[in-house]
């Protein structure tokens, strides 16, 4: 028994540097299906999206970033980086100026031409749902040649969803109506909030056939009567108070008990942020439609 | 453009007694306008029966407590709709004015300031209010009107040579300053991108979240402003043989005029602050009324206000109706319909000539 156990190690001691170690070159496709190609593990990153940096991060390459775009706030070892102007509005120049050689950006950022023109890499992309944000970080894990970590974190990951689904196995799910702005646009199944919402044990009341960021006309969440309403705008200043104040919303089951929840900035964050925090907001998000039980 | 001598139309005196085919006209607008409001509050994302409306109608006056459709009837559906309409009239009202006033059929409510100074007084709100109380409790309507008088003054003021405020310098001046306040609004625009959406559709205009307040203090506004420039719609048709003519038969042009774009930029302002900035209303629904009843405007300035209120109720049913329960911001709806209106009402033009 201890000979084979002893045989067994050895094997995995063996095969494990190289199950998960990157052999480069490497290539994956990003999310506007180029080539990404990295000869090497890259010594000097850019992260323009913040959702990125928290990945690179996650699987432990924090180190390699030089730079990182405005809104990029977590983990802490990132705020006395460079900040380059964001995913929209970036500073080309003071990325070059930075001598990358990987630099990771939004799908829609159109960055990847300019620096790839200059013969930087770039990998253009973003998880959108779930399934996509485990799909990323296993391929930055890959990139970055921190496959081991990565799979521990998406195994991890993977687990807290599990254990918050099974604790809310046979639990009533709530209805909420979440509001991003106060036109009000709001979320709908196919983006990442609405899983979140899901996984986290409550029921949208926004229908897929509404899409995934619909302008939703008010009496629709009146009709609805949600038992939550989540104000992910709260941090650009709207309260409880005024969605209280607006016509016909007063007596609504949500705002009659107190359950229209101002989301602070750092959950804001978190919710809005495909990475590693994935587990930390459906936590979050349980705390809030079941207060008894998480 | 301005310049230009104004096209008569010997066939068509400005008299002030309606023929037959105007009361007709009058009459059947009424009546439409009835019509497109029962429909537009029966009408709605959430289905509600006749009694419903009638008993949301009847509990409503009496404020006694609302059952949930009821609510949705009265609180929402009702400001909303008679909002529109009131948005809707005060636009096309203004319109008619400017376009009598400037002699101009390109003139809108908007040629002088107050869309860009609304627009940048509520993106400045909207955009610095999470960091700034003060701004957030101002609130966007109060700063879009006031940014909105104050654009328009300021457009005014520096047009203005001696006592004369030459159409042309006014025009210029206001399309200069609009084209600074709209680079400071894009730049709010950018720097507040987290925002950007919100913005954006309040700058597309709509009427989401219409409350009673608004339509009362919108109509406090635009109707004692119909009868007073429908009082001074005998001098709009004086100006109309131009300033110097208009002068020799006695008007006091200057005078007249200030007070004229003076009550047209107000309407303009109250209904962008509780609107947003609904575009292509006030250029096209005076249009079609001249094409309809000639110049004089005793009779252009209610039928245009009628007409406006009942195409901006209808624009906004289209905008809440067309993909239920998801809105499309009725900016879009008016310009997707006001557009290649207008571009016909262009290429009818050029090929007059």
């Amino acid at each position: 028994m201890l000979r084979r156990l002893a045989a067994l190690t050895f094997a995995l001691l063996l095969l494990a540097p190289g199950a998960l170690a990157t052999n480069y070159p490497v290539t994956v496709v990003d999310d506007l299906g180029r080539d990404v190609t990295l000869v090497a593990a890259p010594a000097r990153v850019v992260s323009m999206l913040p959702s990125h940096t928290e990945s690179v991060c996650a699987v432990g390459a924090c180190a390699s970033l030089v730079g990182v775009d405005t809104y990029s706030n977590y983990p802490a070892a990132v705020t006395g980086l460079p900040t380059l102007g964001d995913a929209f509005g970036p500073n080309l120049e003071a990325i070059v100026a930075l001598e990358p050689d990987f630099v990771l950006v939004d799908e829609y950022s159109g960055l990847q031409a300019p620096l790839e023109a200059l013969g930087i890499t770039v990998y253009a992309g973003s998880p959108q749902t779930i399934a996509e944000t485990y799909a990323f970080l296993a391929t930055l894990g890959t990139l970055l040649d921190r496959e081991t970590a990565a799979a521990v974190l998406i195994g991890r990951l993977q687990g807290e969803l599990a254990g918050v689904a099974s604790v809310l196995a046979n639990v009533d799910a709530p209805t909420v109506f979440v509001e991003l702005d106060p036109t009000p646009y709001s979320v709908g199944p196919g983006s990442y909030l609405d899983e979140l919402l899901t996984a986290a044990g409550s029921v949208n009341v926004v229908t897929a056939a509404m899409g995934p960021f619909p302008l939703v006309d008010p009496e629709y969440v009146v009709l609805q009567d949600p038992a939550f309403i989540l104000l992910t705008d709260a941090p650009f200043g709207v309260t409880a108070a005024d969605v209280a104040a607006r016509p016909g919303w007063g007596a609504l089951t949500a705002v009659v008990s107190g359950r229209v929840v101002e989301i602070d900035q750092e959950t804001a964050d978190i919710l809005s942020r495909s990475g590693p925090r994935l587990g930390e907001a459906v936590l979050r998000l349980a705390a809030i439609f079941h207060p008894g039980t998480f | 453009m301005t310049t230009r001598e104004p096209t008569r139309e010997p066939e068509r005196q400005p008299t002030s007694r309606p023929g037959g085919g105007q009361v007709l006209i009058l009459a059947a607008t009424v009546v439409a306008l009835v019509a497109v409001v029962v429909v537009a509050i029966a009408v709605g994302s959430v289905t509600v029966t006749p009694d419903v409306v009638m008993s949301a109608v009847r509990k409503g006056l009496a404020g006694e407590p609302l059952r949930p459709l009821e609510t949705i009837v009265w609180q929402l559906r009702f400001p909303r709709v008679l909002l529109a309409g009131l948005v809707g009239g005060a636009l096309a009202l203004a319109g008619a004015v400017f376009q009598g006033v400037f002699r101009n059929p390109l003139a809108d409510p908007y040629l002088i300031g107050t869309a860009s100074g609304a627009g940048f007084g509520a993106v400045l709100v909207m955009s610095l209010g999470a960091s700034t109380p003060f701004l957030a409790r101002v609130g966007a309507p109060v700063a879009a009107f006031v940014c909105a008088l104050a654009t328009v003054m300021l457009v005014v003021f520096l047009a203005r040579v001696g006592g004369a405020l030459p159409m042309v310098r006014l025009v210029l001046a206001g399309v200069v300053i609009s084209s600074l306040f709209t680079a400071g609004t894009s730049f709010l625009l950018v720097a507040a991108r987290e925002q950007a959406g919100g913005i954006l559709a309040w700058l597309l205009g709509g009427f989401g979240f219409s409350t009673w307040r608004q339509v009362g203090l919108l109509a406090a506004v635009a109707v004692p402003a119909l009868a007073l420039v429908g009082a001074f719609s005998r001098a709009l048709d004086l100006l109309q043989l131009g300033e110097e003519g208009a002068a020799l038969l006695g008007l006091g042009v200057e005078r007249t005029k200030l007070l004229l774009l003076g009550v047209a930029t107000l309407v303009t302002a109250a209904a962008v602050s509780v609107a947003g900035i609904i575009g292509f209303v006030g250029l096209i629904v005076p249009h079609a009324a001249r094409l309809a009843l000639g110049r004089p405007h005793g009779r252009l300035l209610p039928i245009a206000a009628l007409w406006g209120a009942g195409f901006m109720i209808l624009a906004d049913l289209l905008a809440r109706q067309v993909i239920a329960p998801v809105e499309v911001p009725v900016g879009i709806v008016t310009a997707l319909v006001g557009g290649p209106f207008f571009l016909w009402l262009l290429k009818g033009k050029a090929d007059e000539r």
